[in-house]
C-alpha cells in the first residue's frame, strides 16, 4: 500500500484507541461527570433555599414595614386625635374660666355698686348730720355776717374732705 | 586599571573564544554515518519502512507499541485516580480536583456546544480521543528507547505520528459521526453524513500531517549533533507541547461540530 498504510495496523490501532476509549469513559469521564452534575444538583439546591430565605426575608421585611407604617399612621391619628382633643378641653376650660371671670366681675360690680351705694348714702348721712349740726351751731350762735361765711366755708371744706376721704377707702377696697 | 582586572578580562575572553571554536567544529562534525543518513531517518519517520518492532510477533511500525505503551499508562493513571481521588473528591475542589474537573467540563462544553441535542456520548468520545492525542504526542518527549528488529535502539514516536493510527482516528470518528447521522436522522440524516465522505481522509491526512511536521523537525534536530545542545529542548518542548494541544483542540473541536450537525433534528418544513 502507497505511504506504507496497512490495515492490520490500523484495526490494531483501532482498537487499542476503543479500549483506551471506553476505559476512559469509565473510569474517569463518568464519575467526574456524575460528580459534577451532583455538585451542580446541590448548588442548585442551595440557591433554591437561598432564594426561598431571601423571599421569605424580602416577604417579612415588607410585613414589617408594613406594620411599621401602620403604627405611624396610627400615632399620627393618636396624636391629631389627642391634640383635637386637648384643644377642645383646653377650650372647654378657657371658656369656662372666662364664664367664672365674667361671673366673678359681675358679682365684683354689684358689689361695688352696693358698697358704693351705701357710701354714699353713709355720706348722706354724715353730710345731713353736718348739716343739722352746722344749722345747730348756726342757730345757738350770734352769726355775724362774716361768722357765717366763715361757716360755710367750714361747712364746704368739711364736706370735701368727707368726700375725699370716703372715695379713698372706697378705691382701697 | 590594576594588573588583575587585565587578568580577567583576559581569562574571559579566552574561554569564550574557546567555545565559539568548540560550537563551530560541532557544527561543522559529519553526522554519525554508519547507521543511516537524513534523508533515510526523514523517510523512515514519514512511512516507517525499515524500523519495524515486534509486537507479540507481528513486525508493527513503533507508534503501534507507542500506541499501547501510552494506552496501558493511561488506563494504569485513570484507574488509580479512579480507585484513590475520585472518592475524596469534594464540594469544595483541591488543586489535583481542580484539573480533572476543569478537563472534562472543557470537553464537556465543547460538546454542549457543538452538539447540544446529543452531548453526552460525543463529550465522552472527545474526552477519550483529546487524552489520547495530548498525552500521546506529550509521550514523545520521553524518548522512551525500543529495539528495533534490526537491533537499532529507536526512540518511540507519538502513535499519531504513524498514518496507520491518523487513518484509525478519522475512520473512527467519521464512524461516530455517520452513525449518529443514521441513529438520529434515519436514512436522509445518513445521505447527509454521506456527502461528506472526504471527512475521514481529510481528519486523517490533517492528524497525520500536523502530528509529522512535529516530528520531522525534531527528527531533523536531533540527527545533528551541533544541534542536539539547548535547542532540542526548545524545539521538542515547543513543537510537541504545542501540537499536543493544537491536535487535542482541532480533532474534538472537528468530531463535535460534525456529530452535532449529523445528530441534529430533522425537522421537515412545509412552506
Amino acid at each position: 500500500m502507497p505511504l506504507n498504510i496497512d490495515f492490520l495496523q490500523v484495526l490494531l490501532h483501532l482498537f487499542n484507541f476503543i479500549l483506551l476509549a471506553g476505559g476512559l469513559t469509565l473510569l474517569l469521564f463518568n464519575p467526574i461527570t456524575k460528580f459534577l452534575a451532583a455538585r451542580e444538583e446541590h448548588f442548585a439546591l442551595l440557591a433554591k433555599q437561598n432564594e426561598e430565605a431571601s423571599s421569605k426575608n424580602q416577604r417579612l421585611r415588607a410585613e414589617y414595614e408594613q406594620l411599621l407604617e401602620d403604627a405611624r399612621e396610627k400615632i399620627a391619628k393618636q396624636k391629631t386625635d389627642s391634640e383635637k382633643e386637648w384643644a377642645q378641653i383646653s377650650a372647654g376650660y378657657i371658656k369656662e374660666a372666662k364664664e367664672k371671670a365674667a361671673l366673678l366681675l359681675q358679682e365684683a360690680e354689684l358689689e361695688a355698686e352696693a358698697r358704693k351705694g351705701a357710701i354714699l348714702s353713709a355720706a348722706q348721712t354724715e353730710l345731713s348730720e353736718l348739716v343739722v349740726s352746722a344749722a345747730g351751731k348756726l342757730l345757738s350762735d350770734t352769726v355775724t355776717a362774716d361768722r357765717n361765711i366763715e361757716l360755710y366755708d367750714e361747712f364746704i371744706r368739711l364736706a370735701e374732705d368727707t368726700l375725699v376721704r370716703e372715695r379713698t377707702k372706697y378705691d382701697k377696697k | 586599571m590594576n594588573k588583575y582586572k587585565y587578568k580577567r578580562i583576559f581569562i574571559i575572553l579566552w574561554i569564550i573564544i574557546l567555545i565559539m571554536i568548540l560550537m563551530g567544529i560541532f557544527f561543522l562534525w559529519p553526522p554519525d554515518s554508519k547507521h543511516e543518513n537524513i534523508q533515510l531517518v526523514m523517510r523512515d519517520g514519514v512511512l516507517h519502512e525499515h524500523n519495524k518492532m515486534s509486537f507479540f510477533g507481528l513486525l508493527v511500525n513503533p507508534a503501534v507499541i507507542s500506541a499501547y505503551m501510552v494506552t496501558a499508562l493511561l488506563l494504569l493513571s485513570a484507574l488509580l485516580i479512579r480507585i484513590f481521588a475520585i472518592p475524596r473528591f469534594t464540594m469544595v475542589p483541591g488543586k489535583f480536583q481542580n484539573i480533572l474537573e476543569l478537563t472534562v467540563t472543557f470537553f464537556t462544553d465543547m460538546a454542549s456546544a457543538n452538539s447540544p441535542h446529543r452531548p453526552r456520548f460525543i463529550g465522552a468520545y472527545i474526552f477519550s480521543a483529546g487524552i489520547y492525542l495530548f498525552f500521546g504526542t506529550l509521550f514523545e518527549l520521553l524518548g522512551v528507547p525500543w529495539l528495533t528488529t534490526n537491533q537499532l535502539s529507536f526512540s518511540l514516536p507519538a502513535p499519531v505520528s504513524d498514518i496507520n493510527a491518523a487513518i484509525a482516528m478519522g475512520i473512527l470518528s467519521y464512524s461516530i459521526i455517520l452513525g449518529a447521522g443514521i441513529i438520529h436522522g434515519g436514512v436522509k440524516g445518513c445521505l447527509g453524513v454521506l456527502k461528506d465522505f472526504s471527512l475521514p481522509i481529510s481528519m486523517s491526512f490533517r492528524l497525520f500531517g500536523s502530528l509529522l511536521s512535529g516530528l520531522l523537525v525534531t527528527e531533523l534536530v536531533y540527527y545533528y549533533v551541533s544541534l542536539s545542545f539547548v535547542l532540542p529542548v526548545i524545539v521538542g518542548v515547543m513543537f510537541t507541547l504545542i501540537h499536543a494541544l493544537v491536535q487535542a483542540y482541532v480533532l474534538a473541536t472537528l468530531v463535535s461540530i460534525f456529530y452535532g450537525e449529523a445528530a441534529e433534528p430533522k425537522s421537515s418544513k412545509k412552506t
